[in-house]
């Protein structure tokens, strides 16, 4: 039976950690809204940018290496993985971590080679015990995550399968549905694949419509060029983006269910409390009376 | 009349909305854009975009920095990396942001990427400017 004064002490504790989680909450709601802004605005903006590319290519017949040419199975494969820094975000790293570990060992016999960046401490903890080391890793992306860092991992990225390096790029991150709602895929960046992303349906006749004469300032491959490059930068963005607001919309779920928790503890403890207060009340006045009695 | 779709990464300005007339800073000039165009694509400078929605009189404004712009026979699709109308553009800001700008390129130790970077800096701030005034 603990003692009034040990219960006292745990509804103390208990209130404290409440008022961190409810804190917690609060700044990870405000994060959010800021995070599910950016990726709503963001949308658009990828969407055109395919379409247009999609548009280039199938009527200009332009090749470009980084395009899907043939649907062999890749052999180098480059794996990404997007979690996150901090813990305390409910299934939000476990889920990403435990996708690509299956990924990675249904795929590490497939391939030739698989090498893995992680983006976030914890995705690379989860591999580290288990013995599997990545090729790189970036951290501290808590602060904020900027268009110009997806640009810097983009840009290398680029250089390594242009290089021959890797012929797929793929990215395992959670995606953002809704706050209490978040989802682990797996998404092929590289090579970009541009069937269906038309402007026009292809097999229709709307395509007959569609001139094959497009002009074009500067040279088609340029901007193609330019164009693929750009692509990739603001897809790499789109998913570091959705990472972040998953972590905080997670962050949010998982706090709130916290000091709901903290709550019902601090109301059990209070009752428990209470009880043992007057039974030690009760108890003295018996001792009092009884004493009182036998004089 | 035909729709146009001006994007940025950072906010839809209009989609999808049918416009009369715009005029883009393209590669090589200013081009205006009627209904009908000949299908084009082409990359754009900084300057200042215009467009005249279906039936409406006003020429909006807006400073763009680099993009694109496709013309197909289904629209016009403008992709800018920045799109700035006149009552987003703090003009103190962007007098201070010209006056690096020119301060950098006056020097004479500049590597070719600086120099590139800070002529592209000093244009955004002139159109800036030139859509506030």
């Amino acid at each position: 039976m603990p003692s009034l004064k040990d219960i006292r002490s745990r509804i103390a504790s208990t209130k404290n950690t409440q008022k961190i989680t409810s804190a917690m909450k609060l700044v990870s709601a405000a994060k959010l809204r800021k995070a599910q802004h950016n990726i709503v605005a963001l949308r658009p903006y990828a969407q055109s940018i395919l379409t247009l590319i999609a548009d280039i290519s199938s009527t200009q017949k332009v090749d470009h290496p980084l395009l899907l040419q043939n649907h062999s199975e890749p052999k180098n494969v480059l794996l990404v993985v997007i979690s996150s820094d901090r813990g305390l975000c409910g299934a939000f790293n476990s889920n990403v971590s435990k996708d690509s570990w299956k990924y990675y060992q249904e795929f590490s016999q497939k391939c030739e080679n698989l090498d893995i960046i992680f983006i976030g401490k914890k995705a690379e903890e989860y591999f580290k015990r288990r013995g599997v080391e990545g090729v790189d890793s970036i951290h501290n992306m808590a602060k904020d995550i900027s268009y110009q860092m997806a640009e810097e991992i983009s840009e290398r990225v680029i250089k390594e399968f242009t290089e021959g390096q890797y012929d797929e790029i793929r990215f395992i991150f959670n995606e953002f549905i809704s706050a209490i709602s978040i989802n682990s895929v797996t998404e092929r960046l590289l090579p970009v694949d541009i069937e269906d992303k038309c402007s026009f349906d292809q097999q229709e006749d709307t395509a007959a419509r569609f001139p094959r004469d497009l002009a074009f300032e500067p040279a088609a491959e340029e901007i193609l060029d330019d164009l693929l490059q750009k692509h990739f930068a603001v897809q790499v963005y789109r998913c570091l983006s959705e990472s972040v607001a998953a972590e905080h919309g997670s962050r949010m779920t998982s706090m709130e269910n916290a000091t709901k928790n903290a709550g019902e503890m601090i109301n059990g403890l209070t009752l428990t409390y209470n009880k043992l207060r007057q039974a030690a009340i009760t108890k003295e006045i018996i001792e009092i009376t009884s004493g009182a009695e036998a004089l | 009349m035909f729709n146009l779709k001006l994007v940025t990464p950072n906010k839809t300005i209009v989609h999808d909305v049918p416009a009369d007339e715009v005029f883009v800073p393209a590669h090589r000039g200013e081009l205006n854009i009627l209904p009908g165009h000949m299908p084009l694509v082409t990359t754009l400078t900084p300057g200042i975009l215009k467009y005249r929605l279906e039936g409406q009189d006003e020429l909006k404004k807006v400073a763009i920095s680099w993009g694109y712009c496709e013309v197909n026979p289904f629209g016009v699709t403008v992709l800018a990396d920045t799109a700035e109308a006149k009552e987003e553009i703090d003009k103190a800001r962007c007098e201070q942001a010209m006056k690096t700008a020119q301060d950098m390129l006056s020097k004479d130790e500049l590597s070719t990427e600086e120099l590139e970077m800070y002529q592209r800096k000093l244009k955004r701030a002139e159109v800036r400017l030139e859509l506030v005034d």
